[in-house]
């Protein structure tokens, strides 16, 4: 113990302790079981037990067999067109709750983050009997003389996940467009005015750039949280709403093979990984901040 | 550009905010080319009559008009004026030369013309080295000169300063003043200054209003401020005064004595005739600078005060003295102000002297 540290030497326990668990939680936790995952990868499975002896054959599989980079591909494909729908129909309500006043802002953003706190799969549940054939939307639909007969083509295929994911991840979008809206200072808006730029004109020149980070972590935000989800399209994707999380989870629980389902894993962590960094790397503000 | 005719005229302007008034009834007219500053304590309204003119709030009542036409409900994007915010409000995500050219872009001004005038702009305001930079990589001074550069570009026909100077330390705020008073003779166009710094006011301005509590108070050239006061107010607020209560007494040409507790003060009225039309007896104070108060060389017709030394300041290159004057029940602080001397000067706290000032140098305000 040397004199000149003024701590008691059970501080400073105390403090490396704390700084050890900081540091420790997040390895165990998260870098740990992600190479698991990597290691296992390179294994492979003989009549239902894991040969540890390493290989490329998951990899080599899963570029070259016909299902599986098809369904790769078009799950991204989903995710980025349920991550468009989310940022068009967030934007116009996030717009919305800043030109509010104090505190109906508040209250009304409350209101449109509350179903975040309902239970996922009863959401998904609500939401396919709206989309059902008997549901709310085809009624609404047949009513209005829209369709004649009501369709089939809201559930059990991709235009239902599509619809479900967007419904259940807008909140999501949301709240990180309004805090960017909301961190724009007025001045700004009131020195485009002065300056002679119509409403349109400082919308597009100076709200929308100035939202832009936003809405990349929004984009972001929602498409990772898309792809990871096999719930929402086994419940409402039927037989040809088949997603790559949906090969996931049947390669671990029901074809049993680990290593295969991690390497898989593997290829989806990489995208999630890049749209994370895209949504980081448009989520700044070109060193430009306020 | 000529100096006497009006540019912008408000005629009984009021604003309320809900049910507080925060201006009442202002008459206002900005000359052509000059450089006009509202000058007042915080909550006086000047903020808000410069708001009022660029359009940022409606009025209550009343009518600005420009060059004799109404604008009153003109948008603000139509106004020919521009505002330098007090804090600057630049766009982050535009470089200087975005920024200086934004108010030519939205009115779809050729890409060429618009590069010219930039560079134009920003060589006025000795910036063009800075042309690619954010505004988060400049300087405090340097945003406030992309400020000034993007308020002129667009030709205003008056712009409007909200004290654009507040953030900006001493030395930079001097440096700033005469920039903007040079750069205002150059270009020739009318500035509108809004202030609460009276050093920076009698600076710059070619005629200073104040205003308190949401009324004008007076409106002239700095020197008619300083030298005639209309009020008590101006008379506190504008420069260090000594005032001292009393009654009038009746008028000797351009003089008019005061009788106070002091004894019989005669003071200067010329050129305020509404000082010659107030009744004998009326209540007003004799007002008169520190350094106008002499300590030696009374001429017979000045007038002469005692005191006793309460306390001395050195401020550099003047001495003030604290003095209390009159007898113990109506005594009254007087302020001396006087060049200092390398040697000291000769006074003492707790001295007694004897104090005189010239009836020129003196004025009279109402109560």
């Amino acid at each position: 113990m040397s004199k000149a540290g003024s701590t008691q030497p059970s501080e400073r326990h105390l403090s490396l302790l704390v700084t050890v668990l900081a540091f420790a939680l997040p390895v165990v936790f998260v870098l740990v079981p992600l190479a698991i995952f990597l290691v296992y990868s390179f294994f492979s499975v003989d009549q239902g037990t894991i040969i540890h002896a390493p290989t490329l054959g998951n990899y080599v599989r899963f570029f070259t067999d016909p299902i599986f980079l098809p369904v790769f591909w078009n799950t991204i494909v989903l995710c980025v067109s349920v991550a468009v729908i989310c940022i068009l129909l967030a934007y116009p309500a996030a717009y919305f709750l800043t030109t509010l006043k104090g505190r109906w802002r508040y209250a009304l953003l409350m209101l449109l983050l509350v179903p975040l706190l309902m239970s996922y799969v009863i959401k998904i549940y609500a939401i396919r009997s709206i989309l059902g054939l008997n549901g709310f939307l085809n009624k609404a639909l047949v009513a209005l003389g829209i369709l004649e007969q009501p369709s089939t083509l809201f559930v059990f295929n991709m235009n239902a996940i599509l619809l479900t994911l967007s419904l259940l991840l807008i909140p999501f979008a949301i709240l990180p467009i309004f805090l960017s809206l909301e961190r724009i200072p007025q001045t700004l808006l009131r020195a485009s005015d002065d300056l002679g730029a119509s409403g349109l004109q400082t919308f597009l020149r100076i709200i929308l750039p100035l939202s832009l980070p936003g809405v990349a972590s929004a984009a972001s935000f929602v498409f990772v949280l898309a792809i990871g989800d096999f719930l929402t399209p086994q419940m409402v994707g039927g037989i040809s709403g088949f997603t790559f999380g949906r090969i996931l989870y049947s390669q671990f629980g029901t074809a049993y093979n680990w290593p295969f389902g991690a390497a898989l894993s593997v290829a989806l962590a990489i995208v999630v990984i890049c749209a994370i960094l895209i949504g980081e790397r448009f989520g700044r503000n070109r060193g430009t901040s306020i | 550009m000529n100096q006497n005719t009006d540019l912008l005229t408000l005629r009984s302007v009021s604003k309320s905010y809900g049910p507080v008034p925060v201006l009442h009834d202002i008459d206002l007219s900005i000359r052509d080319g000059e450089f006009l500053t509202v000058l007042g304590p915080s909550g006086s309204g000047k903020t808000t009559v410069l708001r009022l003119i660029g359009g940022l709030e409606p009025l209550t009542t009343g009518e600005i008009r420009l060059e004799g036409q109404d604008i009153s409900r003109m948008p603000i994007n139509r106004r020919p004026f521009n505002t330098v915010f007090q804090d600057y409000a630049l766009f982050p995500h535009m470089t200087v030369s975005g920024n200086v050219g934004y108010g030519l872009s939205v009115r779809h001004i050729q890409r060429k013309e618009i590069a010219r005038r930039v560079a134009e702009a920003l060589e006025l305001v000795q910036l063009e080295r800075f042309a690619d930079r954010f505004p988060a990589q400049l300087s405090g001074g340097q945003r406030q000169r992309v400020a000034l550069a993007r308020a002129l570009i667009c030709q205003p026909r008056l712009i409007l300063l909200d004290e654009p100077l507040a953030a900006l330390d001493l030395e930079l705020r001097r440096q700033m003043q005469e920039f903007l008073k040079s750069i205002q003779r150059e270009i020739k166009t009318t500035f509108l200054f809004v202030t609460h710094d009276q050093e920076e006011a009698i600076g710059m301005a070619d005629r200073i209003c104040v205003m308190q509590a949401g009324h004008i108070r007076q409106l002239g050239t700095p020197h008619e401020l300083y030298y005639k006061p209309n009020c008590e107010f101006v008379a506190r607020f504008f420069g260090e005064n000594n005032l001292v209560a009393g009654k009038l007494g009746p008028v000797q040409g351009e003089l008019r004595p005061i009788e106070t507790a002091l004894g019989r003060l005669v003071c200067s009225i010329s050129d305020q005739p509404h000082l010659k039309a107030a009744l004998d007896g009326a209540s007003a104070f004799a007002a008169f600078r520190p350094e106008a108060l002499r300590l030696a060389g009374a001429k017979d017709n000045d007038n002469r005060l005692s005191g006793t030394i309460a306390d001395l300041a050195f401020a550099g290159s003047s001495t003030v003295a604290t003095i209390t004057a009159g007898a113990d029940n109506a005594a009254q602080r007087l302020r001396l102000r006087m060049p200092s001397r390398i040697d000291g000067s000769m006074l003492k706290s707790g001295e007694t002297v004897s104090l005189s000032f010239a009836p020129h140098e003196g004025h009279l305000v109402l109560a």
